[in-house]
């Protein structure tokens, strides 16, 4: 794979997202939510004395959690089914992986600007308003936002490729969403109340690696608070990943395998594919 | 003559014994050189002062003197038993380091040692100590003004408390700050003591507390610990104007009643613990204008609790308000005649400006109200899927959920004047969030602006 195409590739993809109204319409509308959950937050715990973090990092986390998978899958599905651009850069000399690898780098890019507009805006409310011990948790918040909205992008792509056709894609797409983001930890709650409390714990646990955006809501809960925000229940999820640091560790890792695995599917898929 | 010939007796004996009292001194340049010697040579009532150096002893008070420190001289212990003890009543021991007494924890070593009643001991400095100052049977002692610092080398298991009363009543512990031992004030059937003004971190337990009733706390600080106060098995304690901040361990907690009647808790600042407030089995207790906020969970209450009060409390900001474990509802009353609750989570309104909610407040939801028998549920804490329950059983309530409400909601918070505020995080941290954000913006514009306007 040649390196440099794929940065050409980005830079254009970047370009070209940036320009389009819908990147610039989901910054502005993050920023805003960004703006009142993190003004508001710190406003009424300021009523009483002292500011806090806890709940509206928690809030901004959930914000996250809603809107990032739902913007990675549009914006993906958008720029690889978009009428009469991407034949042009089939017919180029480079392979069809250095495309799919250059457009999610210049997707990712996009989508990471304009997270950086709300999130910048948050920090600052927090830095000047809020009174926390550990601000670190901030950036591994949005590092782990980044790399959720990846993971959306790689199945994004999945789907672009395996539909072929826009508007079922764009249907597949609000399926996936809806899946992770709510279907699935319904599932399992469901499923988990068919076994006894030690097997329902284990079935839970295992169950989270199936599911990007609770692999991101859990590491973002860790790092921002630590296990003691899910009780008893937090202990036990700590002794099953070996202790709070290897947990996340573990999490970001398994994320990672989520961006990658759809990525070598998609490429296999486009490779026998004619265009 | 009114006075009966024993009690002039009495008096003329201590009048000539106040005349007599002699002060010995302790030092390079005293009569005597080391402070064991001085005792041996001392008279009830006399003063021994002390001058600043290094003393490689162990003392035994075994008269009713006062041993006065000058510039903090140091007492090194032979780290066999306790540094310090104190046999006869109505000493006073003050502005000493006390240091090295024995490893022992079913002996008592502790750096000083009360055996005896009617003592002072007053602005010491203890470090490297098992046990603090440790009351034994021991009872209207003064213990003002002293710093413990632990052992912090040893498992928190192998330390002792940083200060241990056992059977010793009518004591007043004001104003001592410990930090680093195993619990920092360790309590057991000793009634009626007074306990005020104190700060305790960085270690197990703030407050470990049994079989004693009828004992007050007032203006205490516990934060940085494993729990704040476990208060349990004993009745009619008041808790007062005390501080409770970041108390965060597994199923740890502000501060925790068990099997408790008649307590009174007011005025108390609870704020980012794992769990603010825990009571089990712990009947008729009023909680009244206490301010609990971030926590993780507000309050953890076992059903078989009966008849507790909140009146007038500020809940904010927690992640989780209320999770009652055991039967469906509790026998809690949120709305007594003095009031309400003020709740930051409450969406009702005022029609009628009153200042208290026209719509009753549903204390937890639905989820949170599962997760109080169903602990792993916690795991979906924040989950899209836990909100889409909530919202599912506001809209279509077919699932049976939580009965507790409070019916007259604040719409204000209460004003509370809190004794202690939690300092203000380091500044570099605020100022990387700062530059970490700016940074972030930074960013966002330059590429932006290169993709439009270029």
């Amino acid at each position: 794979m040649e390196i440099s195409s794929v940065i050409t590739i980005a830079r254009q993809e970047l370009t070209v997202a940036i320009r389009n109204k819908w990147t610039i319409i989901f910054a502005s509308a993050f920023g805003a939510l960004v703006l009142v959950i993190s003004y508001f937050g710190t406003m009424t715990a300021g009523e009483i004395g002292f500011q806090g973090f806890n709940r509206t990092t928690a809030s901004l986390l959930s914000l996250a959690l809603y809107l990032i998978p739902l913007v990675a899958l549009m914006m993906g599905t958008q720029s690889f089914l978009n009428e009469g651009g991407d034949e042009m850069l089939y017919s180029q000399p480079i392979s069809r992986g250095e495309v799919l690898a250059g457009k999610i780098l210049g997707l990712f890019a996009a989508i990471m600007v304009a997270t950086f507009v709300g999130f910048g805006i948050g920090g600052l409310i927090i830095a000047t308003q809020a009174d926390a011990g550990d601000f670190i948790g901030y950036p591994v918040f949005v590092a782990l936002s980044l790399i959720l909205s990846l993971v959306f992008l790689s199945l994004s792509i999945l789907v672009a490729v395996a539909c072929g056709r826009k508007a079922k894609a764009y249907g597949v797409s609000l399926l996936v969403w809806f899946f992770f983001v709510i279907f699935y930890d319904l599932l399992v709650l469901g499923g988990s109340l068919l076994f006894n409390e030690r097997t329902a714990n284990q079935f839970i646990f295992v169950s989270l690696f199936g599911n990007p955006v609770d692999m991101v809501r859990v590491a973002g809960l860790l790092s921002l608070r630590g296990g003691e925000i899910f009780g008893a229940a937090g202990a036990a999820l700590l002794k099953f990943l070996g202790g709070e640091a290897q947990g996340i560790t573990i999490l970001v890792i398994s994320l990672g395998v989520w961006v990658i695995v759809p990525f070598l599917i998609s490429i296999r898929l486009l490779r026998t594919q004619d265009i | 003559m009114i006075f009966r010939s024993r009690e002039l007796l009495i008096f003329l004996l201590l009048a000539v014994g106040t005349v007599q009292a002699e002060v010995l001194t302790v030092g390079p340049g005293g009569a005597y050189q080391t402070i064991s010697s001085a005792i041996a040579a001392a008279a009830d009532g006399d003063t021994i002062r002390v001058e600043s150096g290094s003393y490689n002893e162990e003392l035994t008070v075994d008269k009713r003197l006062r041993l006065e420190g000058i510039n903090m001289p140091i007492i090194i212990g032979t780290r066999k038993g306790s540094t310090v003890t104190m046999i006869a009543p109505g000493s006073v021991i003050s502005g000493f380091r006390i240091e090295g007494c024995g490893g022992d924890l079913q002996k008592e070593d502790a750096g000083i040692l009360l055996r005896s009643d009617g003592n002072i001991v007053e602005n010491n400095e203890l470090e490297d100590v098992l046990f603090g100052i440790y009351l034994y049977h021991s009872s209207n002692n003064t213990i003002r003004g002293n710093r413990v610092v632990g052992r912090k080398h040893l498992e928190s298991g192998g330390r002792g408390a940083g200060l241990h009363l056992w059977n010793s009543s009518g004591n007043t512990l004001e104003e001592n700050i410990i930090s680093h031992t195993r619990d920092g004030m360790y309590i057991q059937s000793s009634p009626d003591n007074t306990i005020r003004g104190n700060r305790v971190s960085q270690l197990r337990y703030g407050l470990h507390f049994m079989n004693s009733d009828d004992n007050r706390f007032e203006d205490n600080v516990f934060h940085d610990n494993i729990a704040g106060a476990a208060i349990m098995y004993s009745q009619r304690i008041e808790l007062r104007r005390n501080t409770f901040v970041r108390n965060r361990g597994f199923s740890s907690f502000g501060i925790l009643f068990q099997d408790c009647r008649n307590c009174v808790t007011e005025e108390n600042l609870i704020l980012d613990n794992a769990v603010g407030l825990f009571l089990e089995a712990t009947n008729d207790s009023v909680f009244r204008r206490n301010t609990v906020a971030e926590n993780d969970v507000a309050m953890q209450i076992f059903s078989s609790s009966k008849r507790t009060v909140f009146t007038m409390n500020n809940f904010i900001n927690n992640l989780s308000p209320l999770q009652i474990v055991g039967n469906i509802s509790s026998s809690t009353k949120w709305d007594p005649d003095e009031g309400g609750n003020y709740w930051s989570d409450y969406d009702g309104y005022d029609m009628d400006g009153d200042g208290i909610g026209d719509v009753r407040h549903r204390i937890h939801n639905i989820f949170e109200y599962l997760e109080g028998n169903h602990p792993r549920l916690r795991i979906y804490l924040n989950s899209p899927a836990a909100r889409s329950i909530v919202v599912t059983e506001k809209s279509f309530p077919i699932l049976k959920g939580s009965n507790e409400f409070d019916n007259r909601p604040l719409m204000r918070p209460v004003k509370i004047a809190t004794t202690f505020l939690p300092e203000r995080s380091s500044g570099r941290a605020g100022w990387f969030l700062l530059a970490f954000s700016s940074m972030m913006l930074g960013v966002a514009v330059a590429v932006f602006y290169r993709g439009l306007v270029r």
